[in-house]
């Protein structure tokens, strides 16, 4: 049996995993990635809009900074987010943006002079500045008080998942493509590395590393229609579950994008409708400033759901074969514009839909999209109960999203987390506390575990015809969860879903294959992925059902309150060695040291019910303001929430911004 | 009424002695707006479990699902078979190491044709991050990325008669890419350098210009255009080489 | 580069070649006077048959250095050629297509250039009315220059089109539109060129037949005829 040995092994080739990766080799670590496919073909590549990153040079985006950004951030979290890890994101985003300018990312720039788009369904000019002629430019996104969202037309996810793609070969990064990490190796609350299947080949092979980092993005294919590739399965976490040590967080907080095609639920971007995209119903009807007279479109992704949904209940869908759907309507941007600006959308509207977006309109409905919850972990991004365990990217809780994550921030968050993970996890393969002597015992164990997992699926009799297969049973999970755990959720549909995903989970668990090779077999993989699967869908299904409120993305109709009293806090899930189901534990969000205290966001009619200590640490607040008047942002922000002594130290300088270079010139 | 398709699917499995290579009937009824993902995932729930082909986003943008559709390679996931004839064939795509079925090796080759024509940005310096960034034409950036755009599926390399013949060609793909970082104000290296990457019979020089790559690069990347600039460039740079010897 | 840039003087070099050699439709005192003009008979004391010679060596050397080059590109054994052909099939691709004829036309050209190439080498002199029309009826090159004709000019213009493409030559804007252009003009050559030579083809078989039981006599421009007979009668 083959078991290699690393400093830094790096599961999934994504914008997270290939960031940390190439922090980590940066800093002379041996690194390894595994990657389920060629890592360009990761999802990241499918990200369209943009990311987030408060540089403030295009004029709607003067007079952004990190506070606006981290405001922003936490509001659309529904102040569900750790303020610390908003803080940091805030403060790393616009390096993230001009590190990627640097490795080749040709971010669409600043064209000074007078130039026309649509803001609020009419034609605006506006005149962007000789002085920021040429600098990054951005877009507006939903949630948003500035247009902050960087972009490269609507490629942004493939530009920079190229750029960071071909970094990773230029630090001699390896990846191994075609390889799935099956179970991480781990003993009395240490991890040590993972058993590899090489999904070619069928090996099965142990890489024990002294840090293990987990990148492997969302679980979005447990409901049937998702706009996730086909390999967001979530096996991170469910690895990560496996252990019954690592916790997960908030699995069912999940958010469904406003704008995906029916019936094939491919994204079309939020840039559509943060570029002038009006939403419309089955009259034609603009109708998204009946609910939201200020955002209207551009309100926060879960909002705008929501608000669609409905609408299509109070019978102003449209109906169709396929399916009822509402209607993006893009012509008012005009040809030249979705040509240059939105090709992606225009060559899937051509292609899936048959349409030409710039003369018909895109129909359009809610669907899953993101996944706020994950492995958790503290904001170095290492898990609080398993050492040597590290998540990144969408597959982690680092909580950045809380309840609702903002368009835009999902790009910024892979690149910003994998840039200080990648020095964190450095910093503690070099520490004391990184040391490990490595057990090849324990390696041969775990491989041995799972080789006889595999081959008890292969043993067993094929499905017969019409009864249970990984197909049939999976399509029952993906109805469950689309039918019980979508965008409205109540106790007894999530009840039933429960229920009805326990008992899939038991079924799942003795389906057999028809083909019984080992080697590359997408049927043995179905097999033994979906019980994996499943053990995720009990987590989101169990953790909405005991979440008594609504808060961002997760809307109870029997709760539809955000209870700050009893749930301003974590779910936490995590699986007992041989139990049936998981365990919930909560980890409270303290009101204390907010820097933002939960407050009001501005959509539909107030429904809160305070936490004690919000009214409190609101006067703390604004006593520290008046205290500090005049003394400048920085020192007003370190004194409410001080974030700097927690990054990396090459990391802690201020962002230059043209207004602040301008104002320093007239001073 | 609706067809019924007849999809002739290469199936092959290198690693098993057994295994020959053969074209394996599927019948399925096509279904509107049915697409080959479609097509493909109802034979592999109906007929055939262990059917290896390779999907990723399935929307067009990921590269993956690259196969020669009824003799053209093209992306899988968004040809649709209403455009395709009753019955028609699927085989993998040639020049890459094949996996099984319809799936290949594209990851090793694009990585080591990156290795070897270092397509990365050679910087100068390393970027202070602090610092505001370089400033580039608004043009420019929109033309790096007319460039960008590329995925890396592979069916320029299928198309192309001269990758087929020849083992080591750079293709299409390897070209537009030195293209790209040629045309990047941040990359420093010259065309001196770019020539000794690519000025040979397995670069520039060896291609043919048959345009199979342009006229089938799913993208529509401009690839006709650059190849014939990359040309005219490499040939500048030979003829100053040969001056200067 | 030099694989072009002989495709490129070859394929000029042809289309005079057939202005040259279709001066025989507008009469045989032009064709005669276009022959004689390339000895140096109007400005050389004495016209010189080597001029010619040495002219057909430069366009065989330019041939064969062609020829060469362009081997690199043909499949080099079988199995390539397999390969080739069935991707070629299969495909169903115009301009890979065109390669494939490039590759016969080509193939063809190596066997059939270097007889009339040799011919032309060793006897400049019979370039003219009669003489040329003798070689093609009564010398039975006519099968040879039939093919020819075709394998030249399709391989001629098809080059041009393939070199304007692979260069990037008159491009402008919007490629595919150029590139649509262009493939309209190779075909336009091609049919012009074909009705040309095939025309001027018939006019020397015409000749050659009428003239056969005279085989071998030269031809006499008109304005001299008269000279002439009073030389003799002198």
């Amino acid at each position: 049996m083959r078991i290699e040995y690393t400093d830094v092994l790096v599961v999934g080739g994504g914008l997270a995993g290939l960031r940390t990766a190439v922090g980590a080799a940066r800093r002379g670590l041996r690194v390894e990635v595994l990657s389920l496919v060629p890592a360009k073909r990761s999802h990241s590549v499918a990200a369209q809009g943009g990311m987030q990153a408060s540089l403030g040079n295009a004029f709607k985006g003067m007079g952004d900074n990190e506070d606006v950004h981290f405001g922003d951030t936490v509001r659309g979290s529904d102040w569900g987010c750790d303020q610390l890890v908003a803080r940091m994101f805030a403060h790393m985003a616009p390096k993230a943006v001009r590190e990627l300018a640097a490795w080749g990312v040709p971010w669409n720039r600043v064209q000074r002079g007078a130039h026309e788009v649509v803001i609020n369904g009419e034609r605006v000019t506006l005149t962007e500045r000789d002085e920021a002629h040429g600098l990054i430019t951005a877009r507006d996104f939903g949630g948003t008080r500035k247009w902050r969202t960087c972009y490269t037309a609507d490629g942004t996810g493939h530009t920079m998942l190229y750029a960071l793609g071909d970094r990773t070969v230029a630090e001699g990064v390896p990846v191994r493509d075609r390889s799935e990490a099956m179970a991480l190796i781990h003993d009395d609350g240490r991890c040590q590395g993972a058993v590899v299947r090489d999904l070619e080949s069928g090996e099965l092979y142990a890489i024990l590393a002294a840090a293990t980092v987990i990148a492997t993005g969302g679980f979005g294919r447990i409901w049937g229609i998702s706009t996730n590739a086909l390999i967001n399965e979530g096996m991170g976490a469910a690895i990560a579950l496996e252990t019954g040590v690592a916790r997960l967080a908030n699995m069912e907080a999940v958010q469904f994008h406003p704008t995906a095609i029916v019936p094939a639920g491919i994204l079309v971007t939020e840039g559509c409708r943060g570029d002038g995209g009006l939403l419309r119903d089955a009259d034609g009807h603009r109708f998204m400033p009946d609910y939201e007279p200020e955002k209207a479109e551009l309100a926060s992704r879960d909002v705008v759901s929501r608000r669609m949904a409905e609408h299509m209940r109070r019978g102003k869908g449209v109906k169709s074969a396929v399916g009822e759907h509402l209607w993006l309507d893009i012509t008012v941007l005009g040809a030249a514009h979705i040509d240059r600006k939105l090709r992606e959308v225009k060559d899937i509207c051509r292609h899936f839909l048959g349409i030409d977006p710039a003369r018909e309109w895109i129909p359009v409905r809610p669907t899953q999209h993101y996944s706020m919850g994950g492995i958790r972990t503290d904001h170095r991004g290492e898990s609080r109960s398993l050492r040597g365990l590290f998540a990144v990217g969408e597959a982690a809780c680092w909580d950045l999203h809380g309840f609702n994550r903002l368009g835009g921030n999902s790009l910024a968050e892979t690149v910003v987390a994998g840039m200080l993970v990648g020095e964190y996890v450095a910093d503690f393969v070099e520490s004391q506390a990184g040391a490990l002597e490595f057990s090849p015992g324990l390696a041969r164990e775990f491989v041995g575990r799972e080789r006889a997992a595999l081959e008890s699926i292969a043993a067993r009799p094929a499905p017969a015809p019409g009864g249970d297969s990984a197909a049939s049973l999976r399509r029952e999970m993906e109805a469950t969860m689309t039918e019980h755990v979508g965008l409205f959720r109540n106790e007894s549909g999530l009840r039933s879903a429960v229920a009805r995903l326990a008992d899939l989970q038991a079924r799942a668990r003795r389906i057999g294959i028809a083909s019984r090779h080992l080697d590359a077999n997408p049927e043995l993989v179905a097999a033994y992925r979906l019980p994996r699967m499943l053990a995720l869908a009990l987590c989101a299904a169990q953790g909405a059902l005991e979440r008594r409120e609504s808060r961002g993305a997760h809307a109870r109709e029997d709760y539809p309150a955000r209870n700050d009293r009893d749930w301003l806090r974590r779910t936490l899930a995590w699986w007992p060695t041989g139990g049936a189901t998981p365990v919930l534990e909560y980890e409270p969000i303290t009101v204390e040291n907010m820097e933002l205290p939960p407050g009001f966001r501005g959509y539909g009619t107030r429904n809160i019910v305070e936490h004690p200590a919000t009214a409190l640490r609101e006067a703390e607040v604004e006593a520290i303001r008046a205290r500090l008047e005049g003394e400048g942002r920085a020192r007003l922000q370190a004194a409410l929430l001080d974030f700097r002594g927690c990054l990396p130290e090459r990391y802690r300088g201020d962002n230059d911004r043209l207004a602040d270079i301008e104002e320093g010139a007239q001073r | 009424m609706s067809r019924r398709l007849k999809i002739s699917v290469f199936r092959h499995n290198p690693r098993d002695p057994q295994s020959v290579p053969r074209l394996v009937d599927y019948e399925l009824d096509e279904q509107p707006g049915m697409t080959l993902f479609i097509a493909l995932n109802a034979i592999r729930d109906t007929q055939a479990p262990d059917l290896n082909f390779d999907f990723v986003c399935r929307a067009g943008v990921c590269g993956a699902c690259a196969m020669v559709v009824d003799g053209r390679p093209g992306l899988a996931c968004r040809t649709l078979t209403n455009t395709l004839p009753d019955a028609f064939s699927l085989y993998p795509l040639p020049v890459f190491r094949l996996v099984a079925d319809l799936s290949v090796d594209t990851g090793r080759w694009m990585r080591e044709l990156a290795e070897r024509l270092q397509t990365w940005v050679h910087l100068e310096a390393e970027p202070e991050l602090d610092r505001l960034e370089a400033r580039m034409e608004p043009a420019l950036a929109e033309g790096v990325y007319e460039l960008d755009r590329c995925i890396e599926c592979g069916c320029c390399i299928a198309a192309c008669a001269t990758a087929q013949m020849r083992e080591g060609f750079v293709g299409a793909v390897g070209l537009n890419k030195i293209a790209r970082f040629r045309l990047d104000p941040a990359d420093t290296r010259a065309d001196a350098d770019f020539y000794e990457l690519i000025g040979s019979d397995e670069g520039i020089f060896g291609c043919m210009s048959l345009l199979a790559c342009n006229d089938l690069c799913p993208k529509e990347l401009p690839l006709q255009t650059q190849l014939a600039w990359l040309r005219r460039k490499m040939a500048g740079q030979g003829i100053r080489w040969l001056r200067r010897r | 580069m030099l694989q072009s840039l002989t495709g490129l003087a070859l394929a000029l070099f042809m289309w005079l070649h057939m202005g040259f050699v279709s001066a025989i439709l507008i009469s045989e005192d032009v064709a005669w006077a276009v022959a004689r003009f390339f000895e140096g008979y109007f400005f050389l004391p004495r016209p010189q048959a080597w001029l010619v010679s040495s002219f057909v060596a430069v366009i065989s050397l330019l041939f064969a250095l062609h020829a060469l080059l362009a081997l690199r590109k043909f499949p080099a054994d079988w199995r390539q050629y397999r390969i080739a052909a069935t991707h070629g099939s299969r495909l169903r691709h115009g301009d890979t297509v065109l390669w494939f004829v490039q590759v016969a036309t080509g193939f063809a050209m190596f066997f059939l250039a270097p007889v009339h190439l040799y011919a032309m080498f060793m006897h400049p002199d019979l370039i003219g009315p009669y003489a040329s029309a003798d070689r093609v009826w009564t010398g039975g090159f006519w099968p040879l220059y039939l093919a020819l004709l075709f394998a030249v000019e399709v391989h001629g213009s098809v080059g041009l089109y393939r070199l304007a493409v692979k260069w990037g030559w008159f491009e402008g804007g919007d490629a595919r539109a150029s590139r649509r252009r262009l493939k309209i003009a190779m075909w336009g050559l091609i049919a012009f060129l074909l009705t040309l030579g095939l025309t001027t083809l018939m006019a020397e078989i015409r000749m050659g037949v009428e003239h056969a039981p005279r085989a071998g006599e030269r031809y006499v421009p008109t304005w001299q005829r008269g000279v002439t007979a009073a030389e003799e009668a002198r």
